[in-house]
């Protein structure tokens, strides 16, 4: 039982800590820092990784206490959390022993390190809340501890994309917190439950419970982008590469996708929010901005921005996924929240490589760049085919479950959504891997910096290689134990309740 | 750089030893892969793999004595990667091995394709990536399609499933689409006339002799052959055929090098065989006798083209009796393609019209079909002279590389010779051995003779002219 209580928190307390001790750190201890940093990212994830494993052998791991009567702030470990906290875990350890390279030399270190830790710390309470109280807790946490990060090279550009990313988020964190309010007024603090709380509800509230949905998937739809709530997201590319890579691979746009999973699975119910008519609504909404993302990215010079428009594309893969109705799409969509994280952290790693090495930010200064630098440009590679959803990758697997559950609950269209999205995903990765390996080097890089032996700095190298080994595993080895398909197969079978 | 010019040969070697030794009931399930994996052999994909393998083995022979050092690890690792889809498919038992190794070689297939760095094979490799996508995306669609209807990603239940589908004109619709640009169905076919011949001349031997076929395997294992009866595809598929084989003909002869003579040739071979696929959509119960055909027509398609390409880049010798010699080694597999009697085309030839007797086969097309065998035979002659005549107009004169002797030499020898050692698929008609071919000698000659007329009537009114 204490064990059941102490996990959770821990998980928890490990990067909040390292936060703490980041923050209070003089600037000039750089070792010291990224031994902290390290460490607590590696006990996170055996922490996570005991969840796991207690979670599959059917424990139960629970904290819970009344903050204000009638308002409980719970921490509860699931499935659910495990595939998001999980996720966050991996990651940061990477992405943090990116940063360390990509900062190399750089001013305010402690202070970005500090936020770092605290966004990811933000993340796990996010995947740890039990109810939407503490979600929101967490959720608006995360909006704050990101803002400097997005705002971290101090630049116009960045302060203005700074601003823009602040209005967005509280904007969206108040309606956020509009919904929230009017639910627990109208039928009190609900936990995150499998098959929802209003499976057989009255009439009356129905007309209420439908604009709550609104409000709600309104207010998470900012973090996770949906058009027309997504235009934050490109500019906030102007962070620096590692910020880019945890922002669009785990930390905002999932925790909303991540909020939208809790809402309609674990609040509303799917069979009710089928009823209520709303997943329809949602799906068109996904569709819609699944295409969109797509359609833009096209258009973009500028690598990074690329990447954004889409993420935005990608991470709607997810929403439309909940709203396929049978258990085989539903975890195509759930399992898109990892198979989208691995790909896309994998492509922002080797662009920061390319700018942090070369100098390169533009698509067509990428000529060549595979002679120069065949590690990144193998990773960034995989992670394009990846994302067009060529097999045996992650997103193959994605895909080829949501076209299949699409297909047996009589949604076709879907399945014309996801190929239409292909081949736009093509048109915008294929020229660019094309421009690596088969264009010639036609101007010097605009800024080459040089390693020795190696490609570039080994810091920077390393944390691409591993997620690309992860986003082909996690396609090839998609029918293994502990893959993430098995996972959302699981949290499908516990807590979805088709 | 020795290891990635001299390991090219070695590569396809473990398949071929498969192709050879394996037995037509072996199975390997690899339930932790992708799906669900289930990888085996039979009679169909052992002829597929064994051609395939061979020449692969045969060109990358080639290779060594024909690559530049520039980007030579670039083309080894895109040579590797094609190989292993082209293979590896073969030997898939569900979709999503299948689809995966069709990716794989589709896509690095481009890496061949535009190895040459010219704008010429860019804008080919343009054309060739973006018919391929459109064409993954409708097998990807098909596959969805087909085995949600099967509930199984095991190949093998996706045909009974696809002919008792409600929706089993859009299933097959997609699936012949798909793997119809790999094969060059006509409409489908404009990236090949372009990427065939860009491609270094290795490359285009495998993509014309092998990877065009892995297209048309695509089809075998996924179309509902042997379920029922579908005279409407059939009409349909015989038309496209023709299309292909008459039209393909048509515009290759106007081609003035010598490559890409050759990839109309591929299409208007592909529309042949597009014919048996038609016999054996249409009539259920003969696709097994078919199926033998097709193999066999594939074996004989591949070997022969293989050894076509890579006589487009080696030089003639210099002395007058070696020169005639080369010129007939040369032209022997070419005259193969049209049936000359005691070529592995013969057999193929008198196998195909005895399964695709109008008598056996009851669909309002069929009637036309010994017709359209006959005019394609001309055209294939008519293709192979033009091959020889702009070959014989660009051809340099002197050495060539080893490698490019061994390569090419093996090619046609395997071609001409050891095909008849060659295990063939069991089943297939028994008129078309050696005493067929001296029995139905005529049939096989007359058409041959028209064409070689047409083709020096052309040749001296062109000489005339100039």
């Amino acid at each position: 039982m204490t064990t059941g209580v102490l996990l959770p928190v821990l998980a928890l307390m490990t990067s909040l800590l390292a936060s703490v001790v980041i923050f209070a750190l003089p600037e000039r201890m750089h070792g010291v820092r990224v031994l902290i940093n390290l460490g607590a990212a590696g006990l996170k994830l055996v922490l996570v990784g005991v969840m796991i494993w207690g979670i599959a052998q059917g424990r139960e791991y629970e904290v819970a206490f009344e903050m204000l009567p009638g308002l409980r702030f719970v921490l509860r470990a699931d499935a659910l959390s495990m595939l998001f906290a999980g996720l966050s875990g991996v990651l940061w350890l990477l992405t943090t022993i990116y940063a360390v390279g990509y900062l190399e030399d750089s001013p305010n270190r402690s202070r970005f390190f500090g936020f770092f830790s605290l966004c990811v710390a933000s993340t796990t309470g996010v995947a740890l809340a039990g109810n939407l109280f503490t979600f929101f807790l967490f959720y608006e946490m995360l909006t704050l501890s990101t803002y400097p990060l997005v705002v971290h090279r101090g630049t116009e550009k960045a302060l203005k994309a700074g601003r823009n990313y602040i209005i967005y988020t509280l904007t969206g964190g108040a309606v956020l917190l509009l919904a929230i309010a009017w639910l627990h007024g109208l039928v009190g603090d609900l936990p995150f439950q499998a098959g929802g709380h209003f499976a057989d509800v009255e009439e009356a509230l129905h007309g209420p419970l439908t604009i709550i949905f609104v409000l709600l998937i309104a207010g998470l739809g900012v973090k996770a982008a949906l058009v027309p709530l997504h235009g934050w997201l490109p500019q906030a590319m102007v962070a620096p590469a590692p910020v880019s890579a945890l922002l669009h691979a785990v930390a905002v746009v999932k925790a909303g996708a991540f909020g939208i999973v809790r809402v309609v699975f674990e609040v509303y119910g799917v069979s009710a929010a089928h009823a209520l008519g709303l997943l329809s609504g949602l799906a068109v909404v996904a569709a819609f901005t699944i295409i969109y993302g797509s359609v833009r990215a096209l258009y973009q010079v500028d690598l990074k921005k690329r990447l954004a428009f889409s993420t935005i594309s990608q991470v709607s893969y997810i929403v439309l996924g909940l709203c396929l109705l049978g258990p085989v799409g539903v975890a195509g969509g759930l399992v898109h929240l990892v198979h989208q994280g691995i790909m896309k952290i994998t492509l922002f790693f080797c662009a920061g490589n390319y700018a942090e090495t070369l100098g390169i930010h533009r698509i067509d200064e990428l000529d060549g760049a595979g002679r120069r630098m065949p590690a990144t440009s193998v990773a960034f590679t995989l992670g394009a085919f990846g994302m067009i959803g060529a097999p045996p990758l992650a997103g193959f697997i994605t895909k080829w479950k949501m076209g299949s559950g699409a297909l047996t609950v009589g949604m076709d269209w879907v399945v014309v959504v996801l190929v239409v999205s292909s081949l736009l995903n093509a048109a915008y990765f294929l020229p660019v891997v094309h421009r690596l390996w088969f264009a010639e080097q036609r101007t010097p890089w605009p800024q080459e910096r040089r390693w020795g032996r190696l490609e570039t700095s080994a810091w920077l190298i390393w944390p691409p290689m591993v997620t690309t080994v992860f986003l082909v595993l996690a396609g090839l080895l998609a029918a293994m134990p502990f893959s993430p398909l098995n996972w959302a197969g699981l949290i499908v079978m516990r807590e979805v309740a088709l | 750089m020795s290891f990635y010019r001299y390991s090219l040969p070695l590569l396809p070697l473990p398949a071929l030893l498969l192709a050879l030794l394996a037995d037509p009931g072996w199975r390997l399930e690899l339930p932790w892969l992708l799906t669900g994996g289930l990888w085996g052999m039979d009679e169909l994909r052992q002829t597929f793999l064994l051609l395939t393998a061979l020449l692969w083995l045969v060109a990358g022979i080639f290779a060594v004595g024909y690559l530049e050092n520039r980007h030579l690890r670039r083309f080894w690792v895109f040579w590797t990667l094609t190989l292993s889809g082209n293979l590896g498919l073969i030997v898939s038992f569900d979709v999503a091995s299948f689809y995966s190794f069709f990716a794989l070689m589709t896509f690095a297939g481009y890496g061949l394709v535009v190895h040459e760095g010219t704008d010429e094979a860019n804008r080919a490799g343009r054309v060739y990536l973006a018919m391929a996508v459109v064409g993954e995306m409708a097998i990807l669609a098909g596959f969805l399609m087909a085995s949600n209807a099967a509930g199984s990603t095991v190949l093998a239940e996706l045909p009974p499933a696809v002919a008792g589908s409600d929706r089993r004109w859009l299933i097959m619709l997609l699936l012949l689409t798909g793997f119809g640009v790999k094969a060059g169905l006509p409409v489908l076919h404009f990236w090949l006339p372009l990427a065939h011949p860009v491609a270094p001349t290795p490359a285009s031997a495998v993509l014309s002799g092998a990877m065009i076929k892995a297209g048309l395997l695509g089809w075998l294992v996924t179309l509902p052959f042997g379920q029922v009866s579908l005279p409407d595809w059939g009409n349909i598929l015989v038309i496209l055929g023709a299309v292909g084989a008459l039209g393909g003909a048509a515009l290759g002869v106007f081609q003035v090098r010598p490559k890409t003579v050759l990839a109309y040739s591929s299409i208007s071979q592909m529309g042949l065989m597009t014919l048996l696929v038609a016999g054996a959509l249409a009539a259920s119960e003969q696709f097994a006798a078919i199926f033998a055909v097709v193999a066999l027509y594939v074996l004989h398609h591949g070997l022969a083209k293989g050894s076509l390409f890579l006589s487009s880049a080696m030089s003639l010798p210099a002395g007058r009796w070696q020169r005639w010699l080369m010129w007939l080694a040369i032209a022997l597999p070419g005259l193969s393609l049209a049936g000359l009697p005691f070529t592995s085309g013969a057999m193929a030839k008198l196998a195909m019209k005895d399964v695709l007797k109008p008598s056996g086969l009851d669909f309002p097309l069929a009637e036309y079909l010994p017709l359209l065998m006959t005019a394609g035979t001309i055209a294939t002659l008519l293709l192979v002279w033009r091959f020889l005549w702009t070959f014989g107009a660009g051809a340099r004169t002197g050495a060539n590389p080893p490698g490019r002797w061994l390569g090419w030499a093996s090619a046609t020898v395997s071609s001409l010779l050891l095909f008849w050692w060659l295990p063939v698929p069991s089943g297939l008609p028994d008129n078309a051995g050696f005493s067929a071919m001296q029995a139905r000698a005529w049939s096989l000659l007359w058409p041959v003779l028209v064409a070689t007329i047409l083709a020096g009537v052309t040749w001296q009114i062109a000489r005339l002219r100039k």
